[in-house]
C-alpha cells in the first residue's frame, strides 16, 4: 500500500471544528442536561414529587418521570429528544423512566468533557455503543431467573417499583393486586400476547387507597339508570351488550314528521310509545335482564320513555358504554355485541350471578360478579381521598403492572437500589483497562457516568453520597454483585436480602435507550430552521 | 430608465453570476458535513405549528425542507430531489460535487475565462470521467453468490453514514433480503415499512408477509386460514343518498320507523352481497359500523375497518386482489388470497398479520427504536438503502467506494487536461480538482488531514492505474477498498456525476437574474 505506516495511527479520532458547530452541540447537550437535572430529584424511594401546573390550570402531582416530561412544554429540539426517550422507556418497560433520563443526562455530561479533549463525536458514539452492549451482557450475567409461578418474587419486584411513589405505604395491597391481575390476564400458552389493555382500572374518588380492590368480575364507572325507577340489583343476570338505540326511530336522511292537526299529534305520540314498547318487548323476550347500552352521538341512546318501559320490565340499564370498551366488555362478560333489536338471541347474552349498583364514596358503580364465561381480563377499582392522589395511584399501579409484564417478557430480575448500575460501572471500568486508545477512555467515562444513579439515590435520601458511592464501589470490587443502597437504613447492604429487586428488562432497556439517545444527540452539528 | 415593473429587480453580468455562485456554494457547504461515514446529522426545526423536530443525515430531506430564496440554490435543491427520485441515494454527494464545480468555476471566471469555455471543458471532462467510471465498474451478474455479497457491501456502505451504522450488518441483510424478494421487479411498493416505538434498532425484523396496523372487529374470528380477502372502499356506516338537501317528509312515526328499517335492510343486503363473494376476510378503507360488523361476525367473516389508503392499496397489491366499491357482480371482482391471517403483537399493540400472500415478493420491515426521531431517520436510511439496492438490481454494475471512483476519474481527467491545448484544459483541471474534493470532504468530516491523505491517494492512483485505494475512514489512512468491502452502486455514482455537471453548467450559463415584482397582497 502506498500509505506509510505513520498514517495508520489513529488520526480519525481527533476532532477540530469551527466555533459554531461546537456551539450547537454544546447547546444541545446543555439543554438535554437541564431536562435531566429537572427530574433528577424524583429518583428513588426518597425522591421528591413534582407539581406540574398545566396551561389550563389543572395541577398534577407526580413522581413518574415520563409524566413530568410529558407535561413539560419544552421547545429546544434536543430537550425534546429526552422527552421522547422517557416516552419510549415507558412503552418498552413502563418503569424506570426517571432513571433513563438521569442516565442520559450523566452520559451527556461526560460527553462534554470528552468533546473538550478533542475526541471525535463518532468515536465517542461508537465507544458508547460498545459499552452499552457490554453493559447488557454484564446485567444478564448477574440476573436471577424468575419463575412466573413464584408469586412472592413478582410481588417483590412490584414493591420496588411502588416504593418511590406516593402510594408506597399501600404497596402491600397494590403489589399483590398488580401481580394477580397480570397473571389472570396472562395466557400461559401465548405469554407474548400479554396486553395490559385487558386490565381495566376504574378510579373513584372517596375513601383511601386502602379501600381499593381487585374486583372478581367487572365494574362500570357509570351508575345504573334509575331515573324511571329501574332495578339496581339483579341476581342471576343475563346481560345484553347493546349497540342499537332504544329511542324513537331516526333515519340517516334528514326527516320531518309533518303534523297538521291535533289528532295527528296524538297519533304520533302513541306510535312512538308503541314503537318503543315493541322494542322493549323483544328485549324482554330474549330473556335479558341487564342492558349495557353503547353511547351514541347521532341520537339518544335511550330516552326517558324507553327507560320507563325498561324499568317496568325489571331490566337494569347501564348507558354510555364507550365503543372502545366494547371489545373489553364482550371479552370479560362472554357476551357478543348486539346491533339490532331483531338480533336479540339468548346465545349472545352473557351470564353473571349478580349485577348490582354499589355506592362507592360519593358516586356509585355497577358491579358484575360471578361471571359464567369470564374471559382473560381483570378489573381494579382504585380509590383515593382526592383527585391528585387518585391519579398518581393510577399511574403508580400502571408502573407496577408494567414491571410484572416486563418479568413475563424477560423472566429475570436484578437487584435494585442502584446495585446493577454500580456493578456495570465496576465491570466496565475493569474492561476499559483492557482496551487501548480513545475507546478505552470513552468506556471509562461511560462507567463513571453510571455512578450518577447511586449518587442521586443517596443524595435524594439525604445520605452522604460520596461515602455511600465509595463504599458501594468497594463492595462491588470485592465481588458483592448485589450490594446496593438501603435507603431505609441509610447504609449499604445486600439488596437481595432486603427483597429489593427489579426486572432485568427495565435496567437493560434504560441503558440501551439512553445510549441510543446520547449517540443521536452527539451526531448533530447543526440546527436548521425549516418550513 | 427601467423597463421592469416597479418592485421587480434585475441583477446583471458579474453580479448575477456572483449571486448564483454564492447561493449554490452556501447550500453545498451546508450539507457538506453530512457526507461520509463520519458525517454529522442536522436538526430540522420546523417554524410552523408544533415546532416539530426532525433529526436527519439525509441530504434530500434537509434540502427539501429548507427555506431557499436564491435561484441557484433552488437549482441544487432540485437536482438533489431528482437524484432522490431517480436512484434514492447520493443526494448529498450530487450537491457537494455541483458546489465544488462552481467553486472552481468561480476562480476561473475571475481569471476572465469565458463561461462557455469552462462549460465545454466540463463537458469533455464529464464524458471522460463517465467512461472511466464504466471502465472501473465491476459486474458480478453471472455469479449469484458474489452478486449478493456485492449488494450486502453496497447496503453496508450506504448505511454506514446513517443512524443505522452500528447495526449496519443487520440492516444490510434485511434490506438485501427484502430487495431480492422483489426478484428484479424493483417495485418498492411491495415493501411495507412499519414503525413501532420501543425496543432497540437491532430488534427490527423482516417479516415475510404483510402487516396491517389495525384491529379485527369484535366477536369475529381472530385467525383465518386459507383466506379469501375482499379489499373494498365503500361506506359501511350508512349508504347515504348524496343529494344536497334530500329529506324525508312523513306524517307518522311508524313511517319514520319504516324508513329506518329500509335503511337497515339496505345495509343488510349490502353485507349479504359482500358475503356472496365467498370471502372470509373483508378489509374496508372506511368505517364499518356496529350493525354490519355484527352481521359479519355472524357470518364468521373477519372484518377490518378503517384501513388507511396506503394500507389497502398495498394490501390489494400484495394479495393480488382489486379494490372494490360495488358488489353486484361477485364474479367480476378479483379477490385477494393469502394462507393465514392472524393477530400478532408488537410492543404494546396488536396488529393483523397476513402471511403466505399471493405476491410472494411482498414483505414488511418492522422497525423498532428508541423514539419517533430514531424511527423516522431509520426509515429514511433504510429507504435510501432499498432504493440503491433496487437500482443495483436493475443495473448490476458496482464500483468501489470510499472516494475511489472520484480519484480514478480525477486522474483520467487530469491526464487529459495535460494533453489538451487551450483554455479548456484549465477547466478540465478544475473538474479534476472538484472531483477530488469529495474524498477530501469525507476526510475533513472524519477529522482527518485531508490535504495529506488526498495527495497520498493521488500518488497511489497515478502510480498504478489498477489500484483500489480509497479513504479508509476507520483507520484514518489509505486503504484497499476491495479488501474493506466498500462498494457503491454504479448507477448512483453515474447519476451524481452527470446531474452535478449539468447543474453546474446550468448555473454557469446564467448572466442575468430577473426577479419579478412580488404580487401585491390585498389588505
Amino acid at each position: 500500500m502506498a500509505a506509510p505506516a505513520t498514517s495508520r495511527k489513529a488520526k480519525g479520532e481527533t476532532f477540530k471544528e469551527n466555533a459554531r458547530k461546537k456551539d450547537v452541540r454544546t447547546t444541545n447537550i446543555e439543554a438535554a442536561k437541564a431536562v435531566a437535572d429537572a427530574i433528577r430529584t424524583s429518583l428513588g424511594p426518597r425522591g421528591m414529587d413534582k407539581m406540574v401546573c398545566q396551561a389550563n390550570g389543572e395541577v398534577i402531582i407526580t413522581n413518574d418521570g415520563a409524566t413530568i416530561l410529558n407535561k413539560m412544554t419544552v421547545l429546544q429540539p434536543a430537550a425534546k429528544m429526552l422527552v421522547e426517550l422517557a416516552k419510549s422507556q415507558d412503552v418498552v418497560a413502563g418503569d424506570g423512566t426517571t432513571s433513563v433520563t438521569v442516565i442520559c443526562g450523566a452520559l451527556l455530561k461526560k460527553c462534554l468533557d470528552l468533546l473538550e479533549r478533542g475526541i471525535h463525536p463518532t468515536v465517542i458514539s461508537d465507544a458508547f455503543a460498545a459499552a452499552a452492549e457490554k453493559a447488557v451482557q454484564i446485567l444478564e450475567a448477574i440476573a436471577i431467573p424468575v419463575d412466573l409461578d413464584d408469586r412472592a418474587a413478582l410481588v417483590k419486584a412490584a414493591n420496588t417499583s411502588l416504593s418511590s411513589k406516593v402510594v408506597s405505604q399501600y404497596s402491600s395491597l397494590l403489589s399483590p393486586m398488580a401481580v394477580d391481575c397480570v397473571l389472570k390476564v396472562l395466557d400461559p400458552a401465548r405469554p407474548e400476547f400479554l396486553d395490559l389493555k385487558d386490565i381495566k382500572v376504574v378510579t373513584k374518588l372517596g375513601g383511601t387507597v386502602d379501600d381499593s380492590e381487585a374486583v372478581p368480575g367487572m365494574v362500570f364507572d357509570q351508575k345504573a339508570s334509575t331515573s324511571a325507577g329501574g332495578p339496581t340489583r339483579v341476581e342471576n343476570a343475563k346481560i345484553a351488550l347493546v349497540q342499537f338505540c332504544i329511542s324513537p326511530p331516526k333515519t340517516d336522511l334528514e326527516n320531518n314528521v309533518i303534523i297538521s292537526d291535533y289528532a295527528q299529534m296524538d297519533r304520533v305520540l302513541k306510535e312512538e310509545r308503541n314503537y318503543i314498547l315493541q322494542m322493549v318487548k323483544k328485549i324482554r323476550a330474549s330473556g335479558a335482564n341487564v342492558l349495557l347500552i353503547q353511547k351514541s352521538i347521532l341520537r339518544d341512546a335511550v330516552t326517558d320513555l324507553s327507560l320507563h318501559y325498561l324499568a317496568k320490565a325489571k331490566i337494569l340499564v347501564v348507558t354510555d358504554v364507550e365503543r372502545e370498551d366494547i371489545d373489553f366488555v364482550s371479552k370479560t362478560l362472554g357476551c357478543l355485541p348486539i346491533s339490532h333489536v331483531d338480533h336479540m338471541r339468548p346465545a349472545k347474552l352473557g351470564h353473571a350471578a349478580l349485577v348490582e349498583e354499589v355506592p362507592v364514596g360519593k358516586g356509585k358503580v355497577v358491579k358484575v360478579t360471578g361471571i359464567e364465561r369470564a374471559g382473560r381480563t381483570a378489573t381494579v377499582l382504585l380509590r383515593g381521598s382526592n383527585k391528585l392522589v387518585l391519579e398518581e395511584a393510577e399511574r403508580s399501579l400502571h408502573d407496577a403492572l408494567c414491571v410484572v409484564r416486563c418479568l413475563v417478557h424477560k423472566r429475570a430480575m436484578v437487584p435494585g437500589g442502584a446495585a446493577p448500575e454500580v456493578e456495570v460501572g465496576t465491570q466496565l471500568a475493569r474492561w476499559a483497562k483492557t482496551l487501548v486508545g480513545m475507546e478505552s477512555y470513552c468506556v471509562r467515562a461511560f462507567a463513571d457516568a453510571l455512578e450518577v444513579v447511586p449518587f442521586t439515590l443517596a443524595e435524594n435520601a439525604g445520605l452522604n453520597p460520596i461515602a455511600i458511592v465509595t463504599e458501594l464501589r468497594n463492595r462491588h470490587a470485592q465481588g458483592e454483585t448485589a450490594a446496593g443502597i438501603n435507603v431505609r437504613k441509610g447504609a449499604v447492604s445486600n439488596m437481595l436480602d432486603e427483597a429489593v429487586v427489579q426486572p432485568l428488562l427495565v435496567s437493560t432497556s434504560a441503558l440501551t435507550l439512553a445510549t441510543e439517545c446520547v449517540r443521536m444527540i452527539l451526531k448533530i452539528d447543526d440546527i436548521v430552521p425549516v418550513r | 430608465m427601467s423597463v421592469l415593473q416597479q418592485g421587480a429587480t434585475e441583477e446583471k453580468g458579474e453580479n448575477a453570476r456572483l449571486a448564483a455562485f454564492v447561493g449554490a456554494m452556501a447550500i453545498a457547504d451546508m450539507v457538506k458535513t453530512t457526507l461520509g461515514p463520519k458525517g454529522m446529522d442536522k436538526i430540522l426545526q420546523s417554524m410552523g405549528r408544533g415546532h416539530e423536530v426532525v433529526v436527519t443525515n439525509d441530504g434530500a430531506t434537509i434540502l427539501k425542507s429548507l427555506y431557499v430564496d436564491n435561484p441557484a440554490a433552488k437549482v441544487l435543491v432540485d437536482i438533489s430531489k431528482v437524484q432522490d427520485a431517480e436512484v434514492g441515494d447520493g443526494t448529498t454527494s450530487v450537491v457537494v460535487l455541483a458546489g465544488e464545480l462552481l467553486r472552481e468555476a468561480e476562480k476561473m471566471v475571475l481569471q476572465k475565462i469565458h463561461p462557455m469555455t469552462i462549460i465545454s471543458g466540463f463537458r469533455e471532462s464529464c464524458e471522460l470521467a463517465n467512461k472511466r467510471l464504466e471502465a472501473v465498474s465491476i459486474n458480478n451478474e453471472k455469479d449469484e453468490k458474489k452478486f449478493r455479497q456485492d449488494l450486502l457491501n453496497i447496503a453496508r456502505t450506504t448505511l454506514s453514514s446513517k443512524i443505522l451504522t452500528h447495526d449496519k450488518d443487520h440492516f444490510a441483510e434485511l434490506a438485501v433480503d427484502a430487495v431480492l424478494r422483489l426478484r428484479g421487479s424493483g417495485n418498492l411498493e411491495a415493501i411495507n415499512i412499519l414503525k413501532k416505538p420501543g425496543g432497540t434498532l437491532r430488534e427490527s425484523f423482516l417479516d415475510e408477509g404483510f402487516i396491517l396496523d389495525k384491529r379485527i372487529g369484535v366477536g369475529q374470528p381472530k385467525r383465518v386460514e386459507d383466506a379469501k380477502i375482499l379489499v373494498a372502499n365503500t361506506p359501511m356506516d350508512t349508504d347515504k343518498i348524496k343529494i344536497y338537501g334530500a329529506r324525508v317528509r312523513v306524517d307518522s312515526m311508524q313511517k319514520v320507523a319504516d324508513i329506518e328499517k329500509a335503511e337497515k335492510e339496505k345495509m343488510h343486503d349490502k353485507v349479504k352481497a359482500i358475503c356472496a363473494h365467498g370471502i372470509n376476510c373483508f378489509v374496508n378503507r372506511q368505517l364499518v359500523y356496529n350493525y354490519p360488523e355484527e352481521l359479519f361476525a355472524d357470518a364468521g367473516i373477519m372484518a377490518i375497518e378503517h384501513a388507511d389508503f396506503d394500507g389497502i392499496e398495498r394490501l390489494a397489491l400484495v394479495t393480488g386482489g382489486e379494490i372494490a366499491s360495488t358488489f353486484e357482480t361477485p364474479e367480476a371482482v378479483k379477490l385477494g388470497r393469502c394462507k393465514v391471517i392472524e393477530e400478532i403483537m408488537i410492543g404494546e399493540d396488536k396488529l393483523v398479520h397476513f402471511s403466505g400472500v399471493a405476491l410472494g415478493e411482498a414483505c414488511t420491515i418492522v422497525l423498532r427504536g428508541a423514539s419517533s426521531h430514531v424511527l423516522d431517520e431509520a426509515e429514511r436510511s433504510l429507504h435510501d438503502a432499498l432504493c440503491v439496492l433496487a437500482a443495483t438490481v436493475k443495473d448490476k454494475r458496482v464500483v468501489l467506494g470510499g472516494g475511489f471512483p472520484e480519484m480514478a476519474m480525477a486522474r483520467v481527467v487530469g491526464e487529459a487536461a495535460a494533453t489538451t491545448p487551450g483554455k479548456r484544459s484549465l477547466a478540465m483541471e478544475a473538474f479534476s480538482a472538484a472531483l477530488r474534493a469529495i474524498p477530501a470532504t469525507i476526510c475533513d468530516n472524519a477529522g482527518l488531514d485531508s490535504a495529506e491523505l488526498i495527495s497520498q491517494l493521488r500518488a497511489a492512483h497515478a502510480a498504478d492505474g489498477a489500484t483500489a485505494s480509497g479513504v479508509d475512514v476507520i483507520t484514518g489512512g489509505v486503504g484497499d477498498m476491495n479488501k474493506l468491502g466498500i462498494y457503491e452502486s454504479f448507477r448512483v455514482k453515474q447519476q451524481v456525476l452527470l446531474s452535478a455537471t449539468e447543474a453546474a453548467e446550468m448555473i454557469l450559463r446564467v448572466d442575468d437574474i430577473v426577479k419579478c415584482a412580488p404580487r401585491q397582497r390585498q389588505e
